[in-house]
């Protein structure tokens, strides 16, 4: 069966069958979009929250880092691959605190996971299933033909979603 | 998406304010396991992909022991001192005679100190040669994957571009078995002024 890895701010679509990989998720949040009649499937790791201070400033924009611009994007490319929006479900995973000695305020994990929430909520796709916050990093593994994700941890055990 | 560039010259001057910074780190490190030698490499300086970074530490899943810190100030770094668990464990068990180089509260501060140590021997070798002001902050500690804790601290510092200027360091103690990487991460701004200090366009 095909695995493709998907790194740090990037994201991936795959058809029919196949497993979607991304790999150490701290405060990063993993997004997996599934279309379980057209079985299309796509996973987005997304580093920051909100693209809004960055999207004009820098010249090497890349939206799959924010969660408003890679959740939009990974919806497009799906429905290129022949997914229908109305049918799209979401689970997510990751938004954890690492760190022992967090600056005050909100962490980016939680900020990140809020977004995420936000913008499916904005999109219509219904959340299905999540595994975020603690302290902890986690694994994603989506299988496309089922749309089950599998969350592995360093010494935490595995969970199903 | 724009590549970044930077001269060959630029990056030469990085390696070697990173040699003279981590050398001074590594005297620290030396004298913290009783005066026991400590290699290093000579640091390397490149432009990495974030996404890349995990991969040059030995895999994103792989789990290691980081820790973190960020310097602000007239310029603004962020600095990762990363070890496999065995060496982290070797660590403890030296600084803590005694202990079974667990992660315990203990040992983990005993890591943190050694991070703590590390950094502002670097970051006094920095100022010095630079005169600027470099105002590290509380090190942080995390023992998981390293795509993780690469990728946290890659957020908490707030870094967006997708490619980094970075100053890697291996370095090594064979008695102890204490094997690391030092990752120092400069931001944008601290580039420039470096460079324009020193008189380099």
């Amino acid at each position: 069966m095909d695995t493709f890895k998907v790194k740090i701010a990037d994201l991936a679509v795959l058809r029919d069958q196949g497993i979607l990989i991304t790999v150490g998720l701290g405060s990063c949040v993993g997004v997996a979009l599934h279309d379980a009649e057209n079985k299309v499937g796509g996973l987005a790791h997304i580093l920051l929250s909100s693209s809004c201070q960055f999207g004009n400033r820098s010249n090497s924009f890349n939206p799959a880092k924010f969660a408003d611009t890679a959740i939009p994007l990974l919806v497009e490319k799906m429905e290129k691959a022949g997914g229908r929006r109305i049918r799209f479900t979401a689970k997510i995973a990751g938004g954890s605190q690492l760190f022992t000695f967090q600056k005050t305020g909100i962490s980016v994990g939680e900020k990140n996971i809020e977004a995420v929430r936000q913008t499916l909520k904005e999109l219509e796709i219904p959340l299905r299933g999540e595994d975020v916050g603690g302290n902890f990093g986690r694994t994603m593994r989506f299988f496309i033909d089922s749309g089950k994700v599998v969350i592995t941890t360093v010494g935490r055990g595995e969970k199903e979603l | 998406m724009k590549k970044r560039k930077l001269s060959e010259n630029k990056l030469d001057v990085l390696k070697e304010l990173a040699n003279i910074g981590v050398g001074n780190a590594i005297t620290s490190l030396s004298k913290m396991l009783n005066e026991e030698k400590v290699e290093m490499d000579v640091p390397v300086a490149t432009l990495a992909l974030l996404q890349d970074i995990p991969d040059l530490l030995g895999g994103a899943e792989l789990p290691v022991a980081g820790i973190y810190i960020e310097s602000h100030g007239d310029i603004s770094l962020t600095i990762i001192f990363v070890l496999s668990l065995e060496s982290a464990s070797n660590l403890v068990s030296t600084l803590l005679p005694g202990s079974r180089g667990e992660f315990d509260e203990m040992g983990l501060s005993a890591l943190i100190e050694v991070g703590n140590i590390l950094t502002s021997s670097y970051l006094n070798a920095l100022s010095f040669m630079t005169n600027l002001q470099l105002l590290p902050s509380p090190p942080e500690i995390a023992v998981d994957m390293s795509g993780a804790i690469i990728s946290t601290v890659m957020a908490e510092a707030y870094i967006v571009d997708d490619e980094v200027v970075l100053l890697r360091t291996f370095l090594n103690s064979r008695e102890s078995h204490i094997a690391g990487h030092i990752l120092i991460i400069p931001d944008r701004g601290a580039l420039d002024k470096i460079f324009t200090l020193l008189g380099i366009r």
